[in-house]
């Protein structure tokens, strides 16, 4: 059993084994973004509201700003960044290019994520379990019809 | 946030060994949605945490108890019992519920008994388990005991679980023929706000006649709490809208408001009146006979 304020943590983020030295009060978004330059969860409302701080633990959609790093010892994290194969965009990140469903992109990374986890668990949704999914994701430029265009899009003709 | 001991106790009987009965600066911490709230704005500052994360092999699940009814382990996510096909085909009035109950993101993380454990009066479980019935096991140095939830939320986030007891399981009683079921959930803001209201009700009806009832409001309250007098007022009453609406007046006259950033006090009289009534209508409406 462990028991100090600090400690070091070992992961797998992206696929690849992380080891970082935390606190425990500080945050999964604190982390990925001090100790390992990834920058597409960030934090926004910072109550679990929005969504931009999206990050998959285990393949399950949580908010970063909620979550102890602490608590990922020995989980898969994924990030946005974890996403794509080389050069080459995660169908769910094409369809977003291609249907124009974001405009200052700031809140992306969060529906991405929360459309990976959403598929993972039902492949092809209707409209209305697109929506009621992606309902605790904000985005302030108002692009949710296009998000959910390009859901659409995507979960009609997606590559398993 | 500051920087706090955190334990990772593999065991129930070592998580339990290491909560202090007298220090409200330790506590238990699960998924930690609600707490990490708490820490954020430094209304609790921990010098422990002792995380349940590891115990929860034990503490997860739901299964059919003894008398048909539920047993549901403590460290049960909501996105687990809103998926339950189990829970679904027993109280689809709490799978229902959990559909707007924060967001994904949280019911992913976080679980029925820090849910419970939180006393927070916002809640949206809490109401429907006070109609159900149902009792709470909490597990301390001294041993077991079973907390009928009608006893649980005694204030203002406040239980009555006792600072070095955790909860171990939910037991939710099996569900009776001819029972209607619903849960009204107002929120004034947005639609994934907390509630300004919460109503849950329960009464079983033979011959178009009430013959048991409950109902139980939240959020505009200090705690979640049955309304007696507004039951008493639909027993042998026809399951008629006149008498809906004077139990909803008899449950509005009764409530005492606590305002908020959700609304004013007298704001939330007036939406429990119209909301105890809706939630009347539309469990009879539901047609689903005991379904919810």
């Amino acid at each position: 059993m462990k028991e100090t304020y600090r400690r070091t943590i070992r992961f797998k983020l992206n696929g690849r084994p992380a080891i970082a030295e935390i606190a425990t009060h500080e945050t999964l978004v604190e982390v990925l973004q001090r100790d390992f330059s990834l920058f597409g969860a960030r934090e926004s409302c910072g109550q679990g509201l929005c969504g931009c701080c999206t990050a998959l633990v285990n393949g399950i959609a949580v908010s970063g700003c909620l979550y102890l790093a602490a608590f990922v010892d020995g989980a898969e994290v994924m990030t946005v960044e974890g996403l794509a194969s080389g050069n080459e965009l995660h169908p769910i990140q094409q369809s977003f290019v291609a249907n124009c469903a974001f405009q200052c992109g700031f809140c992306t990374p969060g529906f991405i994520l929360m459309t990976k986890e959403l598929l993972d668990r039902h492949p092809h949704p209707t409209t209305d379990e697109i929506r009621h999914y992606l309902s605790g994701n904000l985005c302030r430029c108002a692009a949710y019809p296009d998000i959910v265009h390009a859901v659409e899009a995507v979960s009609g003709a997606r590559k398993v | 946030m500051k920087s706090f001991d955190l334990v990772e106790p593999a065991t129930l009987d070592e998580a339990i060994a290491l909560l202090d009965s007298q220090d409200r600066s330790v506590r238990a911490i699960a998924g930690g949605t609600a707490l990490m709230l708490m820490m954020k704005t430094r209304l609790f500052q921990p010098t422990r945490l002792v995380s349940l994360r590891q115990l929860d092999g034990d503490l997860r699940g739901i299964r059919v108890n003894e008398g048909g009814g539920l047993r549901i382990g403590a460290m049960t996510s909501l996105a687990e019992l809103e998926y339950s096909p189990l829970l679904a085909g027993t109280y689809p009035v709490m799978s229902q519920a959990l559909r707007t109950l924060s967001n994904i993101r949280i019911r992913n993380v976080a679980t029925l008994g820090g849910h419970l454990a939180h006393g927070d009066p916002h809640m949206d479980l809490p109401p429907i388990l006070l109609t159900l019935g149902g009792r709470i096991s909490a597990v301390s140095r001294r041993g077991r005991r079973w907390i009928p939830i009608s006893d649980f939320f005694v204030g203002y986030y406040q239980t009555s679980l006792a600072k070095d007891e955790l909860i171990t399981a939910v037991d939710v009683p099996g569900q009776s023929p001819g029972v209607y079921c619903w849960y009204e959930k107002f929120t004034a803001r947005s639609a994934d706000d907390w509630p300004t209201v919460g109503v849950a009700v329960w009464y079983s009806v033979d011959s178009n006649v009430i013959t048991e009832a409950r109902i139980a409001v939240s959020a505009a309250t200090e705690r979640p709490m049955r309304i007696a007098v507004a039951e008493a007022l639909l027993i042998n009453a026809p399951a008629t809208r006149q008498v809906f609406s004077k139990a909803a007046d008899a449950a509005a006259d009764e409530v005492q408001p606590i305002a908020d950033l959700h609304g004013s006090a007298s704001y939330k009289r007036e939406m429990v009146r119209v909301h105890v009534r809706r939630a009347l209508e539309h469990a009879l409406n539901s047609r689903s006979n005991g379904a919810g």
